[in-house]
């Protein structure tokens, strides 16, 4: 074997295979920690006020377009600052199916079947418009393509958002809500239901041919065609699947407000949802949630300090919500020069464990093969890259990961057997 | 012996600058070719001209005996050539394993739709690519490395990785871009004697840009030798390495310094070892 020295000398299959695997014990706490985190935004969404209620939807709205941006910047690695273009539009796709088409009214409210018919119409005129931007995408890169974006959201604000049948001037196109989910709160619950369904969505992106093909046009794209990746079909497959996404936050955005106007789009949400996204951290759902969420909930947590509204509208003469816009750029500055991992990487401790591995705080306890190599990529590459959800990452256990182990029950438990490739024995801890 | 590849007076210019000009090259079934050539001479664009990256302006490219010249890469590739790349085509920010789930690309039995829906049967073919890879992963040598980043890896490991990955596309045709760049001699020699042993049970014909001339002459079975984009001569391996046009052309004899010209789409390190 030429050059891969470590192969000839080790023994079969024992530097590698076996990995640490939480045992039955551990998978109860994890999986009881995960469940207990979603228990408790449910709770928080069902106990609090019905505007509280609102302001959470309003976050999940956040998230969802936040994970259709992710797709374009973490995945793709190009940057839109036009995707309150896609989102503007699906909204009023929406709003102008089921107020024109379906017959709702604010008063009457809207049927169901009319909602979920709105929404598709408002999936599929996100998807139409980011794939139009793909391929453009096709010949533009970097710079240029940000350019081009920013010109996309322009003309769809100066022409589309103006179009008086389709947004009713400056009073707005009513987007009745159905009558089944008509409370802050209920709506709230059923914006939780389309994130899991783009959570799913993009989770089956990434972690199959489709998701692996696009990471790797990023890298390269000579090496991705010579791997028989068709360049062409995956960055507009990309786009699709991130205006698809744009579309269905659209779409909620509409019936949220349930009256649409073009004011809600213009280029300042378009930065602060890429703001929200790089900061989250690009390519990690988990960070990538989190972060919109926070962008979205923060000039409302603000507000609600007492006194802190009356000094924001009388003594600054600025509402609250132009918060985000100040914070943003100045977290985006530290992410970028201190955290690359953003979010993700903060807590990526935490995501870790949840996904089965041993408790450590290293934020980069990966690829070491016990081999000679001084210099690892200081972390975040890999939250960059968003391959945080690789259950099958190597969790090579070095000496110092295994001291800091601050999780004592389950590391001192032996090992469960495990039918994993190559296990021969448990690994020797000194 | 029929022919699996046969360039046909194929010409590419870059602007004013003539890259290469009529070359044919003819690679006969399970023979290892080598092409070699000072830097500059055209070797890496040939490659790139195979595979499509180059839309050449003249000439043709037959693959088994039919014209691929409009196809576009990954459909050569799917045809079962696989090529290689001087400065390591891997995909950086995936783990090891994964760059070979990703080179399966053309034989995934599952449509991207199927993906995203998460179909049972993108599931289960998953499971199938993961247990292909970790199958090419122990055929080199390297299963332990399966989960991995490439960064910090040997260079070497890398292009052993990198061959690895082109052997899980399947290929026919292996078009390798300097293997042993970055090798010691006798790494490349035991390189040579795996890529004969690979000929044999993977059944491949290779096409390989080669500088390293004991390996070379080690080898191949047949050498063109490529400068400023023509071919300077071709022939066995020993009468090539003894041709006094191809000594003067490394060394510089005869004709005048080749530093001017760089090769467009790479940077080739100079390390002619003849």
């Amino acid at each position: 074997m030429a050059t891969a020295t470590e192969a000839v000398t080790l023994p079969a299959g024992q530097a590698a295979a076996d990995r640490w695997r939480p045992t039955t014990a551990g998978w109860v706490a994890r999986i009881g920690v995960l469940l207990g985190i979603f228990a408790a935004v449910l709770w928080v969404t069902a106990a609090v006020k019905p505007f509280w209620a609102d302001r959470i939807a309003l976050a999940v709205i956040y998230a969802i377009i936040g994970l259709s941006l992710n797709i374009v910047l973490g995945y793709v690695g190009q940057v839109s600052l036009g995707h309150h273009g896609f989102v503007g539009i699906a909204a009023f796709v929406a709003a102008y199916y089921v107020t024109e088409k379906a017959g709702c009214t604010p008063e009457g409210g809207c049927n169901m079947g009319a909602f979920l018919t709105g929404m598709v119409l408002a999936a599929a005129s996100g998807a139409i418009a980011a794939g139009l931007l793909g391929v453009v995408a096709l010949r533009i890169k970097g710079l240029y393509l940000a350019l081009i974006t920013l010109a996309y959201g322009f003309v769809a604000e100066t022409s589309i958002f103006e179009i008086s049948f389709l947004t009713r001037g400056g009073s707005g196109m009513p987007a009745a809500r159905p009558n089944t989910f008509d409370s802050d709160t209920q709506f709230a619950f059923l914006t939780f239901v389309f994130l899991a369904l783009v959570l799913y969505l993009d989770w089956r992106l990434v972690r199959s041919k489709v998701g692996r093909a696009i990471l790797s046009l990023k890298h390269s794209e000579p090496v991705a065609a010579s791997y028989g990746i068709n360049v062409t079909a995956f960055k507009v497959i990309a786009f699709i699947m991130s205006g698809l996404f744009a579309g269905i936050g659209g779409g909620l955005y509409a019936f949220r407000s349930e009256s649409v106007v073009s004011n809600d789009f213009q280029f300042a949400i378009a930065l602060l949802w890429v703001l929200m996204v790089v900061i989250g951290g690009l390519g990690n759902r988990t960070g990538v949630v989190i972060g919109s969420a926070f962008f979205a909930l923060f000039p409302f947590l603000v507000e609600s300090i007492p006194g802190a509204e009356h000094f924001f509208a009388d003594t600054l003469g600025r509402s609250a919500s132009y918060l985000p816009l100040v914070i943003g750029p100045a977290l985006a500055i530290l992410t970028l020069i201190q955290f690359p991992g953003g979010i993700a990487e903060q807590i990526s401790p935490i995501t870790r464990w949840i996904r089965g591995e041993k408790f450590s705080m290293h934020p980069e306890g990966h690829g070491g093969h016990g081999e000679g190599h001084g210099d690892k990529k200081h972390g975040g590459l890999m939250a960059k890259l968003g391959l945080h959800k690789n259950e099958e990452e190597a969790t090579e256990a070095s000496t110092e990961e295994i001291k800091q182990d601050t999780e004592p029950v389950l590391a001192a438990q032996p090992e469960e057997p495990q039918g994993s490739a190559g296990h021969d024995d448990p690994k020797e801890n000194r | 012996m029929t022919a699996v590849l046969e360039v046909k007076n194929t010409g590419i210019r870059f602007g004013g600058l003539v890259a290469l000009e009529a070359v044919d090259v003819t690679v006969p079934e399970w023979e290892i070719v080598g092409l070699i050539g000072p830097n500059g001479a055209g070797k890496t664009t040939l490659f790139n001209c195979i595979m499509g990256a180059y839309t050449p302006n003249t000439g043709e490219i037959i693959y088994r005996d039919r014209d691929i010249s409009l196809l576009p890469t990954h459909r050569r590739t799917a045809l079962g050539i696989g090529r290689t790349f001087q400065n390591i085509g891997l995909v950086r920010g995936l783990t090891v394993i994964e760059n070979f789930m990703v080179a399966q690309h053309s034989r995934i039995g599952y449509g991207s739709l199927s993906a995203i829906l998460g179909s049972p049967r993108s599931f289960a073919e998953e499971r199938r690519l993961r247990a292909n890879a970790m199958e090419v992963l122990d055929f080199i040598g390297l299963p332990h490395l399966a989960n991995s980043k490439l960064d910090g890896l040997p260079y070497g490991t890398l292009k052993l990785i990198e061959v690895g990955t082109v052997l899980a596309t399947d290929p026919d045709l292996l078009l390798l871009d300097e293997p042993s760049s970055g090798m010691g001699p006798d790494e490349a020699h035991q390189f040579g004697e795996r890529l004969l042993e690979l000929r044999k049970t993977l059944n491949l014909t290779v096409l390989m840009i080669e500088h390293h001339v004991p390996l070379v002459v080690g080898v191949c079975d047949y050498v063109y030798v490529l400068n400023f984009g023509k071919l300077l001569t071709e022939g066995r391996p020993d009468a090539v390495r003894t041709h006094p046009e191809v000594i003067a052309a490394y060394l510089g004899g005869s004709v005048e310094d080749e530093s001017g010209e760089a090769e467009p789409g790479s940077e080739e390190t100079l390390d002619v070892t003849a």
